[in-house]
């Protein structure tokens, strides 16, 4: 087994000792791949991030990112994450190539190599032509993309994403994510990805972690994350107006009913032509991220 | 064993370029001194030689504060002495602690105030480094400011002891008072604020809150002209040990107050 990247046990952490504002979380990351942490406002993804980067303390239970504690050790574990938060900011009277420059020579290199490494950065995150103006005076999204390049200066094997995309028009988001897909693809980087943006998130994760109000709630790939809550496949058909097929629901225009696994959509499509209906349409619906993500958290508000 | 790594001299240089562009902070640095150590000197050697010293009020009653090295001097030479070895000693406490606390106030809580320290935090240098480096950066450059003072400051007073035919002013007093008194003063400045910081949301406040540790100098100074007492080498002796002793107190407090989670609240 791959050793994981990042663990977590008994992960607590509470602010002022009322509010919990992550309970008891348990997981492994497994090294490599793109892990997906969602949740809804307030969930705790920002404070688990900040827990894995050693910013917070944890009121109870330990992690550790490649078997080192990021409390114990801040500098070894910052040496191999980059970590990119709203909240962390950059010098706002320094250009972004300044910028990036300091902080690639904060990590440890010279003159030359940090040089080397921010225009790299900048030309890659589409802000070359922003390279000399003054970092106050950048857009929201431009900020957000010099915040990533500042992350990934020191090529480090671990990323804390806290929303990446947030404020970026959809052109930056695409070469944003492309940029994260690419950075897990080719180099191995592990990612941890908070994000609100299921329909991303579905393209980029390979794993994902639901939290809300400091608990986990699953987590797993999409494949097990449907399996367990019960999210099944859908056969669709769309029939000539008027006929109503026994055993399948109406849906608008559709008529639907869930099934194991495609295998049995054949059966289903015979047994309509030959019990005399006019298909006119037939697909198969498979769950996305969003539909399993609210069965997840409404599930939660029934059971409550 | 060098003093500084090269990512800490990174920060220093850095803070250095945010303290400079800030303006608030560096007209601060610039004119303080600019007045004290060159602009008030010259206007009281001005009106020293052109004014007639008979017209002086309480002329009289200064002249009775001049020690026995003094004896022999003319009313405009006593009224000199009196301006560089009374007056001016104070303004040499003040430039290193405004200089060492405004920088240390735009380098400590503006970072704060400005969420770049959670940044600074995030990359491999220790929190230690940091405060180190962001402590020494303050130091070396109040250090400087007052060094540039000084030298500004002697090539005035020497002019004036030139022209009014005095010995030169430099004795044992200004001597412990730059080399011993105003360093002490200066890292006083910085840890003082570091400490102020933790409190203080923004650093126009922390400033503020700076300026009370002025009003104790004017006052030991102030007392000089009451006639209680003289400032004597000894004395300034006496007041560096106890700064120091203050520095390196506040300094481990300081230091252990400089945490990820008490710099982000
Ligand atoms: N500095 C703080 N002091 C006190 N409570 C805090 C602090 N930061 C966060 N919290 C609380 O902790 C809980 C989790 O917050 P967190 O920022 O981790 O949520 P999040 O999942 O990142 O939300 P969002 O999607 O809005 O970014 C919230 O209830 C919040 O009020
Ligand atoms: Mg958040």
């Amino acid at each position: 087994m791959l050793l994981a990247a990042i663990h977590m046990e008994n992960l607590t952490k509470s602010y002022d000792g009322k509010i919990i504002a992550l309970n008891r979380l348990n997981l492994d990351i497994p090294q490599g791949g793109i892990f997906g942490f969602l949740g809804p406002n307030g969930a705790g993804k920002t404070t688990t991030v900040k827990l894995l980067t050693g910013l917070l303390k944890p009121t109870e239970g330990v992690c550790t990112v490649f078997d080192m504690s990021p409390q114990e050790k801040p500098c070894d574990v910052h040496r191999i994450c980059g970590v990119m938060t709203e909240t962390a900011r950059m010098y706002g009277q320094m250009t972004g190539r300044q910028n990036l420059q300091f902080f690639a020579q904060t990590a440890g290199m010279d003159g030359p190599e940090s040089d080397q490494r921010a225009d790299e950065l900048l030309k890659s995150l589409d802000l070359w032509d922003a390279r000399d103006r003054k970092l106050s005076e950048y857009s929201t999204g431009m900020t957000q993309r010099l915040s990533l390049a500042r992350s990934l200066v020191h090529r480090p094997g671990v990323l804390f994403l806290d929303e990446p995309t947030s404020g970026l028009d959809p052109e930056s988001a695409q070469t944003v994510n492309a940029m994260i897909l690419s950075l897990a693809r080719n180099t191995g980087v592990t990612v941890f990805l908070c994000t609100h943006q299921l329909r991303y998130a579905q393209d980029l994760c390979d794993g994902y972690g639901i939290l809300e109000k400091g608990n986990l709630l699953a987590a797993g790939d999409l494949p097990t994350l449907c399996k367990n809550i019960g999210c099944r496949i859908r056969a669709e058909f769309r029939l000539a107006p008027g006929q109503s097929p026994e055993g399948l629901q109406k849906a608008g225009e559709w008529w639907r009913t869930e099934v194991r696994d495609e295998d049995e959509m054949p059966g289903l499509v015979r047994k309509l032509i030959d019990s005399g209906h006019d298909l006119y349409e037939a697909r198969l619906v498979k769950p996305t991220l969003e539909d399993v993500y609210f069965e997840y958290t409404e599930r939660r508000e029934v059971s409550k | 064993m060098k003093l500084l790594t090269l990512p800490e001299q990174a920060v220093v240089k850095k803070d250095f370029g945010e303290i400079w562009s800030t303006k608030m902070v560096r007209n601060t640095m610039i004119l303080v001194p600019v007045i004290m150590a060159v602009f008030l000197p010259i206007l009281y050697l001005v009106l020293i030689c052109f004014v007639p010293s008979n017209q002086i009020n309480g002329a009289d009653q200064m002249m009775k504060l001049l020690p026995k090295e003094a004896a022999g001097f003319n009313a405009q030479q006593s009224m000199f002495y009196l301006m560089t070895n009374m007056i001016c000693p104070m303004f040499f406490l003040m430039i290193p602690l405004m200089s060492s606390s405004v920088s240390a106030a735009c380098s400590f809580v503006g970072e704060k105030e400005r969420s770049t320290i959670e940044t600074l935090l995030l990359t491999p240098l220790s929190v230690k480094s940091i405060f180190k480096a962001k402590v020494l950066g303050c130091i070396l450059l109040s250090a400087i400011t007052t060094a540039i003072s000084f030298v500004a400051f002697a090539i005035v007073i020497s002019v004036g002891d030139i022209i009014l035919q005095m010995p030169f002013f430099l004795n044992w007093n200004w001597l412990i008072l730059v080399l011993l008194l105003a360093p002490a003063i200066t890292v006083f400045g910085v840890v003082f604020m570091v400490l102020v910081s933790g409190r203080s949301k923004s650093y126009m406040e922390s400033i503020q809150t700076s300026g009370y540790i002025v009003l104790p100098l004017i006052l030991l100074f102030v007392g000089q002209f009451t006639g209680l007492f003289q400032l004597s080498a000894l004395l300034l002796l006496f007041a560096a040990a106890v700064v120091v002793v203050a520095d390196f107190l506040l300094w481990l407090f300081a230091s252990r107050l400089f945490t990820p989670e008490k710099l982000l609240k």
